[in-house]
């Protein structure tokens, strides 16, 4: 009865060695672990056997069919493996067609940078102010110390509308509405567009400011100075350095432009610079004290300082982009370049 | 304005370069915008004597010349015929490079050696107004004193640095050399030598010879004074050496002079020839209505009571501060005249030059503001020249007729006050300093600084006057190490977008994700793009800009169709199939023409797209809508240049239209040749604003399970989406979830004009797992409803 049994699981072991596919594996697994198999047919002959011997037999009956059935499960899962790799082959795709997906557009440069801008002066307590764009002569110009007859304004060619209606040729003409209606202290700063009656490669009529307006007691150069390094280094790196030159502007007093590391060539110098590692690209000072006088603040109490720029400009340094007038066209090629 | 270095010098120890000069002056407020050297094209170029003059062998027209240049004698080919044996010219030598781009090399003429070549006065750059003789056709001939040898520049004095300086509007008194002048003594901490303003009188009184009548108050003051037997002649070199070098044209010595004091005392004088002047009467008036003029530049003017004249008796000499008339001018023949030195007010003179189109350098000057003592200096410093060239006899006692003399300015401060208006600190010693270098007379005691503002500086005011003049003198440079902390000293605000921009921003981030591109355009426009875009309501009037450039931009938009029209239209021109873009920007609608009230400004986003379909269109511009809390309804829209089948309007119960979307009218986008099927739209901000937030109202979700049925029904084509499922939903009652149309069928199999539409009906309840046959009546109960209100049948 051993020696059979032996032998049985002898030629079963030998038996799997030889089956390369799962149909195989099923009618073993019936000819040996069956109603009707091998190890079941030994099995009835247990009566055959001394009580003695029957635990013995038993065990030895149960370890070959554990044996088998695990071997059996085992060469399964290899089957199974086997299957599956050829199923994850056959079903590979040509990955380097193009994908499907429905495409995202993008923000016209200007609006990435007056983004950009907006939210690093928001950061610094900066409030967004809107103001008409059709304004009036009086806050364009008067309101800001710039007189009818002015010579001051020749530094500006203005569109007019009517005697005292104009296309606002700076956004400070918000700063004076906002100093009428806010109490100090406050800190707004006024994008949008503005006109000017001038136009060739550099020049646009309409184009875009951000002009900023600080007003409370102890305001100095020096807390314009840190500010303006602030907003441009967020605009331009962290390298960016930023100097004061003298100007005039009627509404500021002292008044500097502001020059600020040419970002081309971080200051090296190059073509754009003129050699010189610095792009002219601000105009600020503190703010003149008629002009508070002006709108009703208290020149006495309080002091203030403006600062304003071309937006246009900072989004074309940034982007590289050589002619002003390629802003405006919106072809999609150019668009699709910044998204 | 163009100065010269060497000009300076007369006022001022100059002791730097040029070059460094202008950094300096551009560094404290003054930008030199350009550098001229006078000889950057003279360098080469000597004075020779021609020896000896040859026909050349091999051709007729040539000539061989043997000229000294000073240490060595050269050989010169020339086809030249106003040369002779012993005349004194200029030759240029191997490596000149002359004013007409011209480069001198040593070649052969003729297989002949040239080492050279004769210049003319036009290559040289001068012409008879300079130097006389310079203007003929041919070899400027040099007088025979000229020293051989020498450098032509140093020769015809033409060796002198010009610098082009900005002014800006607030330094008036910085128009003229003295200016300049004044503002370097500050900057190299150097005196200021005062011009010479002295000379020596006959007897004989102006006043005795000459009467002035000021009766207007538009000239503060006039002042004149009155020369007899003047001699009218050319200039002497060194005048109009200086003339030529900042572009004034040499005419004669008195009008030359007259012109140099402008330049060098910033002060705008005239000539009158005495003998013109009738009654001997000068009267500075306002112009009578219509009054004519003949003036210098040819031409005749009309004028009106706002133009300031100078007038005898009889009739208007000049317009004051502008031009002068022909009448009056100096000629050859002149014998006695009358120098005006005025101060007219800045914004008559302004007006005037503006409404004729007549800018002078006088009117330049008188425009920007002329103090009142400059008047006297300008006067006396042109007596003084007449009386060192010894031009004729001056007159004792100027003539001079002013209102009052302003009062002197003072200007009280402490230090702390400048030390925090620039937030750093300027030792009282360099304040000291620099106000004084700047003619400011100052005194500081206990850190309170006392300033006695000089009268040409009209522009100080207050101690931010004060603050500024120390700054630019002292360096900006300063500010380069200065590291305060952001607002150290002020009270902390609080920051934050507007409204609208928050808005905007939602739904251009909305508009990017489902694949717009924005576009910037002008808010300018051309006046006919209302005609353009079949538009015939209120829109067509446009406020109109009174000084346009062109045509093309020279209104105001009252629609933002026309600018995102041509940007479809010219992506599509230069081939880009596929667009989808979209605008953020203004509309400005006037409330009557002419504009007397500000107009009203919309904000509007509006979308444009070649290639979509309308029902993605429209899914777009919704997901943008559905970034605020609007409940609205779809309904035609009737805008003009949308196609009245294809077109949509998002309204509230109210009417208020919020967004407007479709297909372009045929004829619009024939107008555009943009293709039929391109889409446009267009989202009210201004309109959307109150409803910016978005807002959730959560229910509980019901934990059973949803349960699916499709239902097809056949319908006539005017039975709309909207209507059916309004029906179904109501049919639905309680049970009622969700409800999405998923195709709509049309084939002759069907009939002619129905359509088969397909819903997916999805049913829910919160209290528990609907059964079959619960669902079952509710979608009998739906197809009941769609029969009977709508005639559906089962497909």
């Amino acid at each position: 009865m051993e020696q059979k049994l032996i032998e049985i699981r002898d030629n079963a072991r030998e038996e799997l060695c030889g089956i390369k596919e799962k149909e195989g594996l099923a009618s073993f697994k019936v000819k040996y672990l069956g109603k009707q198999g091998l190890l079941t047919s030994v099995l009835r002959g247990m009566r055959d056997i001394s009580p003695e011997d029957r635990p013995k037999i038993g065990m030895l009956v149960n370890e070959i069919r554990d044996e088998i059935e695990s071997k059996i499960n085992l060469k399964e899962k290899e089957f199974d493996n086997v299957e599956l790799l050829k199923e994850l082959e056959n079903t590979a795709i040509d990955i380097t067609e193009p994908g499907k997906a429905h495409e995202k557009g993008g923000l016209h440069p200007l609006s990435q940078v007056y983004d950009l801008l907006i939210d690093s002066c928001v950061n610094m307590g900066f409030k967004v102010v809107d103001g008409p764009e059709v304004e009036l002569d009086y806050y364009n110009f008067e309101a800001l110390n710039i007189p009818k007859n002015h010579p001051s304004r020749d530094m500006q060619d203005t569109f007019f509308v009517s005697e005292n209606i104009l296309l606002r040729s700076q956004t400070s003409s918000v700063q004076a509405r906002s100093m009428q209606t806010m109490k100090p202290p406050f800190k707004i700063i006024s994008p949008g567009r503005v006109y000017r009656n001038d136009s060739d490669a550099t020049h646009s009529p309409v184009f875009h400011q951000m002009e900023g307006l600080v007003i409370d007691e102890n305001i100095s150069m020096a807390d314009l100075k840190s500010m303006l390094t602030i907003l441009m280094r967020k605009t331009f790196g962290e390298a960016t350095q930023i100097r004061f030159r003298p100007s005039f502007f009627p509404f500021t007093e002292p008044s500097v432009e502001v020059d600020v590391t040419c970002p081309n060539c971080k200051g090296e110098g190059c073509r754009i610079c003129k050699g010189t590692g610095f792009m002219e690209l601000l105009g600020a000072g503190i703010v003149n004290p008629k002009v508070l006088e002006i709108n009703g603040i208290d020149s006495k109490k309080y002091r203030g300082f403006a600062f304003g720029f071309g937006v246009d400009r900072v989004a074309m340094v940034k982007n590289e982009i050589g002619d002003i007038r390629s802003m405006f066209r919106n072809d999609i090629r150019f668009l699709k370049q910044m998204k | 304005m163009k100065i010269t270095y060497n000009w300076l010098k007369d006022f001022v120890d100059i002791d730097v370069s040029a070059d460094v000069l202008a950094d300096k002056l551009t560094n404290s407020g003054f930008e030199v915008e350009e550098i001229i050297y006078q000889n950057a094209h003279l360098h080469d170029v000597k004075v020779g004597k021609i020896i000896k003059i040859e026909k050349h062998p091999d051709a007729n027209k040539l000539q061989v010349c043997q000229v000294d240049i000073g240490d060595k004698n050269v050989q010169i080919i020339t086809a030249a015929t106003n040369i002779f044996e012993g005349a004194v010219v200029p030759v240029s030598l191997p490596g000149a490079d002359l004013v007409n781009g011209v480069k001198i090399q040593k070649s052969k003429l003729r297989g002949v050696e040239s080492e050279g070549m004769f210049c003319s006065g036009e290559e040289l750059g001068i012409d008879d107004s300079y130097f006389e003789g310079a203007s003929i056709n041919g070899i400027l001939i040099l007088p025979n004193n000229f020293e051989i040898g020498q450098n032509i520049d140093t020769a015809l004095g033409l060796d002198d640095v010009i610098l082009d300086v900005n002014i800006t509007p607030n330094r008036p008194d910085c128009m003229s050399v003295i200016g300049i002048a004044r503002e370097i003594c500050a900057i190299l901490g150097k005196k200021f030598k005062d011009p010479d303003l002295t000379y020596e009188c006959v007897q004989e009184r102006s006043e005795d010879n000459l009467s002035v009548l000021r009766e207007s108050n538009s000239c503060p003051r006039y002042m004149a004074a009155v020369i007899k037997n003047v001699k009218i002649e050319k200039s002497p070199l060194w005048v109009r050496q200086r003339l030529f070098a900042v572009g004034i044209k040499s005419i004669n010595t008195i009008v030359d002079l007259t012109n140099y004091v402008l330049v060098e005392m910033g002060q705008p004088l005239h000539a009158f020839d005495k003998s013109k002047i009738e009654g001997d009467s000068i009267i500075v008036r306002d112009a009578k209505e219509n009054e004519p003029i003949s003036v210098l530049n040819h031409n005749s003017y009309k004028l009106s009571s706002q133009d300031l004249v100078i007038s005898d008796v009889n009739k208007a000499l000049v317009i004051a501060g502008v031009i002068g008339g022909v009448d009056s001018c100096i000629t050859d023949e002149t014998h006695d005249v009358v120098i005006e030195s005025a101060v007219f007010d800045l914004k008559s003179i302004r007006l005037t030059s503006k409404k004729i189109g007549v800018r002078t350098d006088s009117s330049a000057r008188y425009e920007k503001g002329v103090y009142f003592s400059s008047a006297e200096q300008g006067i006396k410093r042109l007596l003084n020249l007449v009386y060192r060239l010894q031009l004729g006899d001056i007159l004792n006692g100027i003539i001079d007729k002013f209102d009052h003399k302003p009062e002197s300015k003072y200007i009280e401060c402490s230090c702390e006050e400048i030390n925090n208006i620039l937030g750093v600190k300027v030792p009282e010693k360099n304040i000291s300093n620099i106000l004084s270098g700047l003619g400011i007379k100052c005194n500081i005691e206990k850190s309170i600084i006392k300033a006695w503002i000089p009268s040409y500086r009209e522009d100080l005011e207050n101690c931010y006057d004060l603050a500024e003049e120390i700054i630019r003198i002292y360096g900006y440079d300063v500010y380069d190490k200065c590291d305060n902390a952001l607002f150290d000293k002020s009270k902390v605000t609080e920051g934050g977008l507007d409204d609208k921009t928050l808005l905007e921003r939602k739904l251009k981030k909305a508009l990017v994700f489902n694949g717009f591109f924005e576009s910037v355009s002008f808010s300018i426009c051309p006046s006919d793009i209302c005609e353009k875009l079949n538009i015939n309501d209120n829109r067509k009037f446009m406020v109109k800009i009174a000084n346009p450039i062109s045509d093309e931009i020279s209104c105001l938009r009252t629609t933002m169709a026309h600018s995102m029209l041509s940007n479809l239209a010219y992506n599509f021109s230069v081939g880009n199939k596929q667009v989808n873009l979209f605008e953020s920007g203004r509309v400005y609608l006037p409330e009557s023409l002419p504009v007397v009230k500000l107009p009203e400004e919309i904000n509007y986003i509006s979308l444009g797209s070649i290639g979509m379909s309308f029902f993605e269109f429209k899914a777009c511009i919704l997901s943008a809508v559905s970034e605020t809390n609007l409940k609205f309804s779809i309904v035609r829209s009737k805008q003009p240049y949308l196609h009245p089948g294809i077109s949509a309007d998002l309204v509230d119960e109210n009417g208020v239209i919020y967004a407007t979307f479709g297909q372009l009218h045929p004829l619009v986008a024939k107008n555009y040749d943009l293709p039929k099927n391109t889409l446009y739209g267009e989202i009210n901000l201004t309109n959307l604003l109150p409803f910016k937030d978005k807002e959730f109202h959560v229910k509980s979700v019901s934990k059973y399970p949803i349960v699916d049925r499709d239902l097809a029904v056949i319908v006539k084509e005017e039975i709309s989406n909207a209507d059916l499922i309004s029906a179904i939903i109501s049919a639905c009652g309680k049970l009622f979830y969700e409800v999405n149309l998923f195709d709509v069928y049309r084939n002759k199999s069907l009939g002619d004009g129905v359509k088969s539409m397909a819903y997916n009906i999805r049913l829910s309840s919160d209290s528990k797992t609907l059964t079959d046959e619960e669902v079952t009546a509710v979608m009998e109960k739906v197809l009941k409803s769609l029969k009977f209100r709508y005639g559906a049948s089962l497909r």
